[in-house]
């Protein structure tokens, strides 16, 4: 389970929003955004992060992941367009453009639902221990 | 009677791996400061890293003061080979983990004599994907790919590449006798990194030995100025 850097990255983002989290409320949905170099594959990320979080606040919270793009720019004719590959021919025929990515992974949001019946009870739940497992 | 549910967005905008990328920084101030030139070796498990280590530690012997770093999931089979050759190896057992984490090397850093150290080999878990993404205060990362695990390693593996100071062609003694389009390799690097040099290398045979030792060699020589 843990040979992916997929649950390595979940667990650290888990300790890094319950770090953020308001002592109420429960948190809905954690944005994060993902460069194209670091090959974050979205569906071992999310079964990451629901192994990660399952038997902590941010259970049932949704991972939304917004990927950037490589951006592709050809030697040939000066095109510059984002493509999910980093290998891609042009349109002018060049069958080598330049790629270029960001290795960027940020925190950007949670959302979090206030007025939960259970928010009352989850703020008791003190997230130390976990933050100091992924700090190690 | 519940109130109703009111949703806020709260923004925040911080690195997911602030902790670890904190904990390099350290490691890399404190090496910086005792002018340790520190490597970081990535690559595939079979790519050769260590036998290459072995190869090195032994042209090493007698003219620089190494230590090694190793990773490995559960053995300590890395370790023992090392240890052959170098007398201050310590050996990381990641367990399940894919890659090592700066404050595993902080702490195997506190099992060493420093003092007596000016190249340290960190060679990273076997894996050309996860190790990438974790700094662990390193003054250079090291990419090595085996002639044996084809030309598509390259592009299938691009921030690897991206990241690499330096690229060891390993195995290249086997050129003759496996498909693999030196060519093809060489472009694929080439556009992902324009000015990574690529070093071709062999342990078993020695050949391009020199050239890495030298790559080392400068790289020590900066770390003491």
């Amino acid at each position: 389970m843990r040979l992916v850097h997929e649950f390595s990255i979940a667990e650290a983002l888990a300790a890094q929003v319950l770090r953020h989290a308001p002592s109420t409320g429960r948190v809905r949905q954690v944005e994060i955004r993902v460069g194209a170099l670091r090959g974050l594959e979205p569906e071992a990320m999310n079964m990451s992060w629901d192994a990660v979080t399952f038997d902590t606040p941010l259970a049932g919270s949704v991972l939304l992941m917004d990927q950037r793009p490589w951006t592709l720019t050809c030697p040939a004719c000066g095109r510059v367009w984002e493509s999910p590959v980093p290998f891609a021919e042009c349109t002018c025929g060049e069958t080598a453009p330049r790629p270029t990515a960001g290795d960027e992974l940020d925190l950007i949001s949670m959302t979090v639902d206030e007025g939960d019946d259970e928010a009352e009870t989850e703020a008791l739940w003190a997230p130390t221990s976990n933050q100091e497992a992924s700090a190690q | 009677m519940t109130e109703p549910t009111r949703s806020t967005r709260i923004p925040i905008v911080e690195r997911v791996l602030e902790a670890n990328d904190q904990l390099a920084e350290a490691v890399r101030a404190d090496l910086e400061r005792r002018r340790i030139f520190a490597v970081d070796i990535i690559g595939a498990p079979g790519s050769g890293k260590t036998a290459l280590l072995e190869a090195t530690l032994r042209a090493l012997k007698g003219r620089r003061r190494p230590a090694v770093l190793v990773g490995d999931l559960a053995t300590r089979r890395d370790g023992d080979r090392l240890a052959r050759w170098c007398d201050q190896v310590v050996q990381i057992s990641t367990g399940q983990g894919c890659h090592l984490e700066a404050g595993q090397v902080r702490d195997a850093l506190k099992e060493i004599d420093l003092s007596i150290v000016d190249l340290l080999f960190i060679e990273n878990v076997g894996n050309m994907i996860c190790p990438v993404g974790f700094d662990l205060g390193q003054a250079a990362k090291v990419g090595v790919f085996a002639i044996t695990d084809g030309d598509d390693k390259a592009a299938k593996h691009p921030y690897l590449v991206q990241a690499a100071d330096v690229i060891l062609l390993n195995k290249i003694d086997l050129l003759p006798y496996v498909p693999f389009d030196r060519s093809v390799f060489d472009a694929d690097v080439r556009l992902l990194n324009p000015t990574v040099p690529i070093l071709d290398v062999s342990s078993t045979t020695g050949a391009g030995l020199d050239a890495w030792l030298e790559w080392l060699y400068r790289g020590s020589a900066a770390a003491e100025s």
